[in-house]
């Protein structure tokens, strides 16, 4: 009996060591965890360009699923995320940020700031990201602050998102950039201009 | 020693399985949440569905983009005897047809900037026809994006988006090929 007993306490334990550990190296538990994976780097800009293809790995397949369902194969569109400032400082509502970049190796470009929960924060500013289409060709810049900031130019507002990231969409992708991205992105900047305590 | 070799194999063999289990069915499972998410936010089942432009408020999916127009339609080809007929209406900026399954696998997408596009989608298992996709799974989403970045421009795209069409319609029957 007591031998069964000792059987069946494994059976439970292992079980839950495996679904936690699944879940967690998914990305799936807890709720929050950082977003930047994926095999590609390009200045602390991370993708998986396996992302919404039947070659991506388990978990990369999980993550997405959680994080980003419906996402695009890479031939459409890649997907880079970025967590940090340029000092490896996580980002945050309580500071102020200027992002700044130039012209992108795709047909159109975004990048759209999303909380821990992988949503929209719940402001009402309609200024939650920055496209091609808004800034033209050549270098660009914005504000990523909570506070419209005066003076205008481009706002990315970070009112109510807590810790966020930024993604960066790529559309029709030029085939150099899937092939060597760290040779043909030059990735958006994020320089911590100030913080509140 | 011998005592607990036996249950700390059970440990392993076990945690080992469940973990495999939790990541080959986690997709599935959030693939087929969402759809009965969607499907209580009236996504249709095989009509496209005019859009809110999306905003904190109006988001429906994890990571959805502000500046474009999403059109989805959910589509159930379990009777092997239907397909599902698409078109995309013309869109003179970035447009495109996206196709996925239960599992989460963006199995084909059709871009058509400037263009309509007309395409049908067929059961698992059919065989291969000029202008078809076959759907490895019965179950899944069709989504339209159109570049829409301002109010003005996803106006627009509403408006086009009316003659898009997702459909499910009725086929002849998919018999297997013969063997050799």
């Amino acid at each position: 009996m007591r031998g069964a007993l000792r059987y069946l306490g494994r059976v439970v334990a292992g079980s839950l060591l495996g679904l936690g550990s699944a879940l967690w190296l998914a990305g799936l538990w807890p709720e929050g965890r950082s977003l930047a994976f994926g095999n590609v780097d390009v200045g602390g800009w991370r993708s998986d360009f396996a992302i919404g293809s039947k070659a991506a790995d388990p978990y990369t397949r999980a993550r997405v699923a959680r994080h980003g369902l419906l996402a695009l194969a890479k031939s459409e569109a890649v997907y880079f995320t970025r967590v940090t400032d340029d000092m490896g400082a996580p980002l945050r509502e309580a500071c102020t940020y200027r992002l700044s970049g130039g012209a992108m190796p795709a047909g159109w470009w975004s990048i759209t700031l999303y909380d821990a929960r992988s949503m929209l924060p719940a402001n009402t500013d309609n200024a939650l990201s920055l496209d091609a289409s808004r800034v033209g060709t050549g270098a660009w810049e914005a504000i990523i602050s909570p506070e419209r900031p005066a003076g205008g130019g481009h706002w990315i507002s970070s009112r109510k998102a807590g810790a966020f990231d930024l993604t960066l969409r790529l559309y029709m992708p030029e085939t150099a950039l899937l092939a060597e991205p760290n040779a043909r992105l030059k990735p958006p900047q994020i320089e911590r201009l100030e913080c509140e305590q | 020693m011998k005592r607990w070799l036996g249950p700390m194999l059970v440990l392993l063999v076990c945690a080992a399985g469940a973990h495999a289990l939790t990541l080959h069915f986690a997709p599935s499972l959030i693939m087929s949440r969402a759809m009965t998410a969607l499907a209580e936010r009236g996504v249709g089942l095989h009509r496209f569905t005019p859009p809110a432009r999306v905003t904190p408020q109006s988001q429906q999916v994890v990571r959805s983009s502000p500046d474009l127009y999403y059109a989805l339609c959910r589509y159930d080809l379990g009777n092997s005897a239907t397909r599902v007929a698409l078109t995309m209406a013309a869109w003179p900026d970035y447009q495109s047809l996206s196709f996925f399954d239960a599992r989460t696998d963006n199995f084909a997408t059709l871009r058509g900037s400037g263009k309509a596009v007309s395409v049908t989608l067929l059961p698992p298992g059919s065989p291969p026809r000029q202008g078809a996709i076959i759907t490895p799974t019965s179950k899944g989403v069709i989504l339209i994006r159109r570049l829409a970045p301002s109010a003005e421009d996803f106006a627009k795209a509403a408006q086009v988006g009316a003659g898009d069409q997702c459909r499910l319609v009725a086929g002849e029957r998919v018999n297997s090929p013969p063997q050799p």
